[in-house]
């Protein structure tokens, strides 16, 4: 009896160690972004600071342009997860339900692609983006992250649960596919269409790489790419940095809190079990 | 919910395709790095006032934060680039060689006084390629010595510092333990181990990254000699570098009391005013080695090959360069005037600050390398090991030197 | 005949349709441009330089005799070796832990995903403090006697520490992967072990691991096409420094790419990392598939 309760102590506390590595991080940075005192490296350090202000986000909102930045990333992420959700689960259905000459091998090359590292399409993709116009525009922010192969992967593997009994009867009374995906298939896939939008609205977000090398001027930077600009800029100014940092976290942090539940599912649902 | 696939699919590529659309003016556009806010609020100002005379005049200014010549150099190369923009001296040479800039010395000519002979020579050479002028050095700032006041009181150092051996002996004096844990609080000198701040040593003892010939001189006996009195005053523990102690740059371990000296340009005035307005500091000239001398950091303007406003840049770029613009702009001695009328004007020659670094101009030069980008950053890469591995200085520097030759610029 | 035959080609019809968009996108953004970085690879492509001259394999021939080149290698496959294993060992542990009964499971499962969902880039700026010679880590340490060093400044340890990083940031996502996987074992397995006498250890071992397999697998084979092109971490806090040490070939790619701007040497090495990533997939699939049984 003893040993059982030792044993539960120690996994109490491994799960305490735990959280505060994973947490701890983060506790800290927002009670810098709240410290007055610039000065963050003076040992002993404090876990909480001596005088709290709001002056840091204060700075950091009016002294950059915040705004601006946000504006980019909420356009950017808002129309890739809308485009992704629809042209993910359209082509995931066709994948999944409709019968075509070529289906597998258009398939097989699309996951194919996933291995492909991203660093090799840099290059010729800012090449083609050139040869539009597209360079420090919107369209070529955005336009590449309209559709991923992973999300389309998702969306067939869960069309492939849905019973066909459903889809069979509304053929026969003659429905087009179109309407059999809008009225049929959709409303009952909202658990994976959650999942395809959370994974697109953090991926997109949060996404650095293509956006650092595709603006050029500050009016077109999203978030991440003005935050580790801004790294050079205020490398003395540690508060005004971290409350930086938590203004951008906040958004996928809310989101995911609310939506937790079908992100959990949604990742169960993507049919990992191959 | 009678949607049809193809309504859905029109309005949804509408979407992206009204996002997608810039909105690009037709009018000539500006482009600058973004420094400290002190220095964009003045150069806003310096803006308005040429506004003001040109009521007429159309431009847009955007300025690029972060990293400034990547993206730069990503215009230049899609054909997007700004019809003026800032130009560092130190790239000058490789933009140069890619013949990628206007040509200035038509439209100079075309300005009869706009004096050409005024500005300091080394500073318009950094920019002139086979006779022909690619830009205009706006402003510039030579390295000269910070000390701190108190400390050099406190620790009874009364002779400033004027050759090399001085400067070890003021820093090891300078250098102290005062809470007396065993480790040292307050080093005499704060460096980096970056080129910029090594050149001046390797000036001042005769040598140079690239020979008047074109070799490369790292692997030199004068720059090698450089590199082991720098390091030197590093590892003998009477200098500190930034990241010891968690700062960003040798401004803020200076400006915080860390080091007692610092070799720094005009930008670090404005950064100890708004940041340690207490500080007690003065300003010296580099202590001298052989000869005098220190490295001038310079910014030109320069407009690309392919604009198609010439003549709006180019009165942009007359009036930043020209004696009232670049009179309204070095003023506060954030920057100072490439031109020495501006100075005198100024009255730079008489204030006990500016007048070090303007008489540093004098024996002061740019830091060019005819070799691309990669070869200077294998340099760099030689200065991290020596700090950080403790390599010994003369062979990192004649490994690296084998390495960099290839980069030679071609053209 | 006739009817089954026109309705077979609406049916192919509509799928086209369906479909035509994402591909129409993916060919022009990732199927031509691997074709393209394949072609400029054989060039010496600089955007500034209106020609570009064709030189065979010398970017490839350049690229091997390039030491920096070489030491990304070596760094890309160091990173991966400890952190794919590392990874994946803790995410299945933090998922198995999750999937007991435990109070407050919900608050443990989103502290540990936090990290997961935040920008790289956050990430990043609040270890390069941690980090930092005053900062966190070392005043941790200091507090039990050891003195640390600067972590990213120094050669020895900069690698390690963003090494950690991502494994801190990553082993989240891995845990909810998993926990997915573990929810489709049923309980009675795990009931029958226990009247069996089988200890939480014994289950974890002989249960929980051989029936997570395909999982596994997944979640080596994304661990390692993330861990071969990691980039983001590098850019914001060590900028391939110091000495090269943390020099990654993505990194070394973008460098080429659009810093010294030799675009077709950048593709050289993109490919050369791509030829990588294949290789080790294909290892995997043959000695580790996710089905020993088929």
């Amino acid at each position: 009896m003893k040993q059982i309760k030792l044993s539960k102590i120690f996994f109490w506390l491994l799960l305490a160690v735990m959280t505060v590595i994973y947490l701890g991080p983060f506790l800290f940075s927002v009670s810098i972004s709240f410290n007055a005192e610039g000065d963050v490296f003076s040992w002993p350090i404090k876990l909480l600071p001596e005088k709290w202000t709001l002056n840091n986000y204060k700075e950091a909102w009016e002294g950059l342009p915040f705004s601006t930045w946000l504006r980019n990333s909420a356009i950017i992420t808002a129309v890739q997860t809308i485009c992704n959700v629809f042209f993910a689960s359209l082509a995931g259905f066709a994948f999944a339900r409709l019968d075509f000459p070529g289906k597998n091998i258009i398939f097989s090359i699309f996951m194919a692609s996933l291995m492909v590292p991203g660093i090799i399409l840099l290059v010729p993709k800012f090449i083609i983006l050139n040869e539009f116009g597209m360079i420090n525009t919107y369209g070529g922010l955005i336009v590449p992250g309209l559709v991923s192969v992973v999300n389309i992967f998702l969306m067939k593997q869960f069309f492939e649960t849905v019973p066909k009994d459903l889809e069979e009867a509304a053929l026969i009374d003659g429905c087009s596919y179109f309407r059999i995906y809008w009225q049929i298939f959709l409303p009952v896939s909202k658990p994976a269409l959650a999942a395809v939008a959370i994974y697109t609205f953090q991926g997109a977000w949060n996404e650095f790489m293509w956006p650092v090398i595709v603006s050029t001027t500050s009016d077109m930077f999203t978030l991440p790419v003005g935050m580790s600009f801004l790294k050079n800029e205020f490398s003395v100014n540690w508060p005004i940095l971290m409350s930086g940092t938590i203004m951008i976290s906040l958004p996928t942090l809310v989101i995911f809190l609310v939506f937790q539940r079908y992100f959990v599912e949604g990742v169960a649902s993507s049919g990992l079990k191959e | 919910m009678k949607l049809s696939y193809p309504v859905v699919l029109v309005v949804l590529l509408a979407f992206a395709s009204v996002t997608a659309c810039s909105n690009k003016s037709d009018k000539m556009r500006f482009s600058s790095w973004v420094s400290s806010p002190v220095e964009t609020e003045l150069f806003k100002e310096v803006l308005t006032s040429f506004e003001k005379e040109n009521p007429d005049f159309q431009y847009d200014f955007e300025p690029i934060p972060g990293n400034y010549s990547e993206k730069l150099q990503l215009m230049l190369g899609t054909n997007t680039a700004p019809d003026v923009f800032f130009l560092k001296g130190m790239l000058a040479p490789s933009y140069m060689s890619f013949n990628i800039l206007n040509p200035l010395d038509e439209l100079m000519a075309g300005e009869a006084d706009f004096d050409q002979e005024d500005f300091f020579p080394e500073l318009l050479r950094a920019f002139q390629k086979d006779g022909v002028q690619y830009g205009l050095p706006k402003d510039c700032s030579p390295y000269v010595l910070f000390y701190n006041k108190k400390q050099f009181r406190e620790a009874g150092v009364d002779s400033m510092p004027t050759t090399w051996a001085e400067l070890e002996s003021a820093a090891r004096q300078l250098t102290k333990d005062t809470d007396g844990d065993g480790k040292t609080d307050q080093f005499g000198l704060v460096i980096e181990p970056v080129m910029e701040m090594i050149m001046p040593f390797v000036y001042q003892n005769g040598g140079n990254f690239q020979n008047p010939d074109g070799s490369l001189g790292i692997a030199d006996e004068p720059f090698i000699e450089a590199v082991e009195y720098y390091y030197g005053l590093y590892e003998k523990g009477v200098a500190t570098i930034p990241t010891d102690a968690g700062q960003g740059w040798n401004g803020d371990t200076f400006g915080r009391g860390k080091a007692a000296m610092a070799l720094s340009g005009g930008w670090l005035l404005p950064f100890l005013k708004e940041n340690h307005p207490d500080l007690e500091y003065g300003v010296l000239p580099l202590p001298a080695g052989k000869q005098k001398a220190t490295i001038a950091f310079t910014t030109a303007l320069a407009m690309p090959k392919r604009t198609q406003y010439e003549a709006d840049g180019w009165k942009l770029v007359s009036h930043l360069t020209g004696k009232e613009g670049m009179k309204q702009w070095t003023s506060q001695g954030l920057a100072f005037p490439s031109r020495k009328s501006v100075a005198v004007e100024n009255g730079f020659y008489e204030d006990p600050v500016f007048s070090v670094f303007m008489e540093s101009m004098e024996f002061a030069r740019p830091f060019q390398v005819e070799y691309s980008e990669r070869g200077f950053e294998e340099a760099v890469v030689a200065l991290q090991a020596i700090f950080y591995t403790n390599k010994e200085p003369r062979q990192a520097m004649k490994d690296i030197a084998k390495r960099i030759a290839k980069y030679k610029l071609t053209r | 005949m006739s009817v089954f035959k026109s309705k077979r080609w609406e049916q192919a019809r509509t799928a086209y349709l369906f479909i035509g968009f994402p591909v129409i996108l993916f060919s022009i953004f990732t199927f031509i441009p691997i074709i393209f970085a394949f072609v400029i690879s054989f060039f010496d492509w600089n955007l500034l330089i209106p020609d570009k001259v064709f030189i065979g394999l010398g970017n490839y021939i350049e690229l091997f005799n390039d030491e920096v080149f070489l030491i990304a290698i070596k760094n890309t496959a160091l990173y991966t070796v400890i952190v794919v294993p590392v990874q994946t060992i803790l995410s299945l542990f933090l998922a198995f832990i999750m999937n007991q009964k435990l109070r407050g499971r919900t608050f443990f499962r989103t502290a540990f995903y936090i990290p997961a969902i935040t920008s790289s880039v956050v990430t990043s700026i609040i270890f390069l403090w941690i980090y930092s010679k005053p900062g966190l880590l070392n005043y941790l340490l200091s507090l039990v006697g050891i003195e640390g060093t600067d972590w990213l400044t120094n050669p020895n340890t900069a690698l390690f520490s963003i090494m950690a990083l991502t494994i801190w940031s990553t082993s989240g996502y891995f845990m909810i992967t998993f926990l997915a996987g573990l929810q489709n074992i049923p309980k009675s397995v795990y009931e029958a072990a226990a009247i069996d006498g089988a200890s939480t250890w014994t289950q974890f071992w002989k249960i929980t691991v051989p029936m997570v397999r395909p999982v596994t697998f997944f979640v080596v084979v994304l661990g390692l096409i993330g861990c071969f092109q990691v980039f983001d971490q590098i850019y914001v806090m060590s900028g391939g420094g110091p000495v090269n040490a943390t020099t990654t070939m993505s990194y070394f790619v973008y460098n080429n790419s659009f810093k010294f701007f030799r675009l077709g040497y950048g593709a050289a090495g993109a490919i050369v990392l791509a030829i990588i990533i294949f290789i080790a997939t294909w290892l995997q699939k043959k000695y580790f598939p996710s089905n020993p049984y088929q």
